[in-house]
């Protein structure tokens, strides 16, 4: 603090920067790794990088990128917000499903009607449509967010979880319904989707790594930025008492609507690019299980961290891995268990609880030492 | 006045009258008079069903602000229970010793309490000695099933054709091998007692009087085990040489019984735990449904089985009557011109005995007297010296009866599958959300409308050729048209 008085002002701008990169140091340090990975990984398989085991762990790795995207929107509604929904799975299936449509059925007939080239004369019609495809995902998660809140913003806690589940059952039941198998595909869902050639998840396996990645880092800061702003405040202020919020004059359902429409946004673009990823749409991205699976990750990582419930979803998608392997079908059962168990006796998850040790330690730690100097 | 008075107490009623009959007239006039009545009734045995899943939950909720997540669950629980004990009850009997073994050892929790309670255990040691304790009963319970097919014991039924049911008694373990067993499984009841007994922790009141009713109930379980462990076998087989009519009543008794015994299990070891935390007291309710859901499906594979419908409903023929129905048992009734399945008529006459059953606990019994005073003030109720916790379990347990009775209900007309607990949870849901939370005549009447509405839905999209799907996903817009009106729900209490 002292240096920061003394230096000239002209480097005030720059300082605080360095403040700003100081305090994140670790996430750096993390997105420095997660940049590094695939090339350190290929050196020491020694295959080339877009392909063998190197291309499989970056696939691994995009799976967990989407999915922590996807547990943080849902963080952000039960962790900060102190909303528990079990519609969450609405959001990114329906992220999913309007981008897996738009691909399928519409852009193919947009890039044969229409042409899109820059003042230069380059053709840019295919990364239009997919732009498009963006924005549409865009407008239908806003839509849905604001669906499920309009009904549900003035009911809470336990009418709030049955109706938001209610709601995404039924959006989860259309999307099997056999009425629209020409479009949907019914139980079986849209598979082969023809995603732009320059994303191709199995041709250019390293770009999209760093797609994911991006998109990762975007949507994190995205949430970072909500949640330190006086608007994830009054969020916070929510969960904590909301009498007390409203008597400030702040208003529940106002700013409920808020949180609930950013996280169905972040849902929705989690569950666009899963279906990029995975070149398909299937029911199971509507499902319940879906919902869970976030809920899950949000629980097991700490709730009310943003950090926590991304590596809630490294760990779930890698430990998933191994236990599917050792208990083969009965893995669900495991899976059941271990969530029980969590739930009872690890609340706030892996985060939340190394937070509120290393906070005991240090207590404990300074106590110590002032103990020692006042002995002397 | 009074008719002033009338319209304030029951305009909801009123209102839902008046929208009933003027629908049901235009039904009637454009559907004409066959599907209208089939459509009808189709819709009473649903809005049965769904009462059996609602009531419990709107109990539950309306007494202890608890949302069961595992409610569906216990359905399908007494599905499958009810299935079991009436195709092939070799593994309910061959499992009944060891539950009862380990209730006789957690009995004893009084009697271990003052003892327990004087041990020397720091403070801070107290909780990591219960856990170690709780984990080695687990220990205990896994060894004494290690090597019990307990798998090939559930398989027992699925096989069962009812031709010759004696021909389906399947051997059990022999005693020598056997009798380990229910004994590990008493120790693993005597260190769960002890684990409740809080050794060392000095500020638990001792109830004067328990430790009599600890022994007369450790006596008796044990006779139980003792008795349980001998007619292993030969109580299976005297339940299969039962007429099959009583042998059906019978299950349904059974159902309810061991839904009752799991829903008091869960809610002393699951749910007590976590009242001080309400969003992960559902969470590991929801948790629970998966894994029950997944047990089930471990034991008896993902796929739905059909329970056959008892002599009662299944006589060929058709009565002109319901009350020639009485003399011949056929399989379908003719109703105002319409021929309709007995047995669905036996699901709505469930529901009916159910309510009422209900509501003459609920107004004439001191269980019915607590829980009604519970939902307006619980704080004063337990100001006024009655034992909630108690109570709380035995809500629990009796909300948990009521939807396995639901279950057995459900048996012979829904296939039995794993997923049926989830399917009509969601719709207990919906009923409990439109009839407003802690309500059992709202429960009701939600899931009256809920039922119709779902048969008349049905009807409706084949009519425009949809499927079913449309209509099941419609019946969540009758909930947010009821939840934008009322928030509360209809008979809900306003906050």
């Amino acid at each position: 603090m002292a240096s920061q008085s003394k230096s000239p002002k002209r480097f005030a701008a720059l300082d605080s920067l360095l403040q700003g990169l100081k305090r994140s140091r670790g996430s750096l340090l993390v997105l420095a790794v997660l940049i590094l990975f695939p090339f350190v990984f290929a050196r020491i398989t020694g295959t080339s990088v877009n392909e063998g085991p190197a291309k499989y762990w970056q696939g691994q790795f995009i799976a967990v990128f989407i999915m922590a995207i996807f547990a943080m929107s849902y963080d952000l509604l039960l962790g900060y917000t102190g909303i528990l929904t079990f519609g969450h799975a609405a959001f990114f299936g329906g992220g999913a499903y309007t981008m897996a449509l738009f691909l399928t059925h519409v852009a193919p007939r947009f890039v044969k009607t229409y042409r899109v080239s820059l003042p230069g004369g380059l053709d840019v019609t295919e990364p239009s449509a997919f732009l498009l495809a963006i924005l549409l995902v865009v407008v239908v998660s806003l839509v849905l967010g604001l669906l499920f809140s309009i009904v549900s913003v003035r009911v809470k806690g336990v009418y709030f979880a049955i109706i938001t589940l209610a709601m995404a059952e039924a959006i989860h039941i259309l999307s099997k319904a056999t009425d629209f198998v020409k479009w949907t595909g019914a139980d079986e869902g849209l598979h082969g989707v023809p995603v732009p050639a320059w994303i191709n998840p199995t041709q250019y396996r390293l770009r999209f790594y760093f797609i994911a990645l991006a998109f990762a880092v975007v949507m994190y800061w995205l949430a970072r930025r909500i949640v330190n702003s006086p608007t994830g405040r009054i969020f916070v202020a929510l969960r904590e008492n909301e009498s007390r919020a409203r008597m400030i004059g702040y208003n529940p359902a106002l700013y409920r609507t808020i949180a609930f429409v950013v996280s169905a946004l972040i849902a929705g673009l989690a569950g666009a690019l899963f279906s990029v990823w995975t070149v398909s749409a299937t029911p199971s991205m509507t499902s319940a299980v879906t919902t869970v699976n976030a809920l899950i990750m949000t629980i097991l990582g700490g709730m009310g961290t943003l950090v926590g419930p991304m590596l809630g979803a490294a760990v779930l998608e890698f430990f998933g891995q191994f236990l599917y392997q050792w208990f083969g079908a009965r893995w669900p059962l495991v899976f059941g268990i271990i969530f029980i168990v969590l739930v009872m006796f690890l609340p706030y998850g892996i985060v939340g609880t190394w937070r509120l040790r290393s906070a005991q330690w240090k207590r404990r730690w300074s106590l110590r030492k002032q103990r020692a100097a006042a002995q002397e | 006045m009074r008719v002033k008075a009338i319209w304030q107490y029951g305009k909801v009623y009123i209102i839902l009258l008046i929208g009933l009959i003027i629908l049901s007239v235009i039904g009637w006039r454009a559907m004409g008079q066959q599907s209208f009545v089939r459509t009808a009734l189709s819709g009473l045995t649903l809005g049965a069903l769904y009462f059996m899943v609602a009531a419990g939950l709107t109990i539950i909720f309306g007494l202890m602000d608890v949302l069961n997540f595992a409610h569906g669950a216990m359905f399908m629980i007494g599905a499958y229970a009810g299935w079991q004990f009436y195709t092939n009850p070799t593994f309910l009997f061959g499992l009944a010793p060891l539950v009862l073994a380990l209730v006789a050892g957690i009995v004893v929790t009084p009697l271990i309490q003052p003892l327990a309670m004087r041990w020397a255990v720091p403070a801070r040691w107290q909780r990591t000695l219960r856990a170690v304790v709780i984990v080695v009963a687990v220990i205990l319970i896994i060894v004494a099933l290690l090597g019990l097919d307990v798998r090939g014991l559930a398989k027992t039924a699925m096989v069962a054709t009812m031709v010759d049911p004696l021909a389906e008694a399947t051997p059990q373990e022999p005693l020598a091998v056997f009798w380990k067993r229910p004994l590990l499984f008493f120790l693993a009841g005597l260190l769960i007692a002890l684990a409740q007994a809080r050794p060392g922790d000095r500020t638990q009141v001792i109830r004067s009087g328990a430790a009599p009713r600890a022994i007369v109930a450790l006596v008796g379980f044990v006779l139980l085990t003792v008795a349980a462990t001998l007619t292993r076998e030969s109580g299976a087989i005297s339940v299969l040489k039962m007429n099959a009519d009583a042998r059906f009543f019978l299950s349904l008794a059974a159902g309810a019984l061991i839904g009752a015994g799991i829903g008091a299990a869960i809610e002393i070891s699951l749910v007590r735990p976590l009242y001080v935390r309400p969003t992960f007291l559902i969470l590991a309710t929801m948790g629970l449904s998966f894994v029950l859901r997944e047990l089930t499906q471990l034991l008896w594979d993902p796929l739905p089985y059909a329970m056959s419908r008892p002599p009662l409903f299944s006589q060929p023929g058709k009565a002109a009557s319901i009350l020639e129905w009485f003399s011949k048992h056929t399989l379908t009734v003719e109703i105002m011109g319409v021929t309709f399945p007995s047995y669905r008529l036996f699901i709505i006459a469930l529901g009916l005995a159910m309510f009422i059953l209900l509501m003459l606990v609920m107004n004439y019994s001191r269980l019915g007297m607590t829980i009604r005073a519970g939902v307006q003030d619980r704080d004063m109720v337990e100001a006024l010296g009655i034992n909630v916790r108690r109570v709380f379990t035995l809500v629990f347990a009796l909300g948990a009866g009521l939807a396995a009775l639901g279950g057995i209900g459900a048996a012979p007309f829904a296939p039995v599958e794993p997923v049926m607990g989830d399917r009509f949870q969601m719709q207990g849901f919906i009923t409990v959300v439109i009839g407003g939370m802690g309500s059992y005549s709202g429960a009701a009447i939600g899931a009256l409308l809920l039922g119709l509405a779902r048969a008349f839905g049905d009807f409706l999209a084949l009519k425009f050729s949809l499927t079913p799907a449309v209509s099941e996903a419609s019946t969540v817009i009758i909930m947010a048209l009821v939840l934008l009106l009322r928030p509360a729900g209809l008979f809900g209490k306003k906050e």
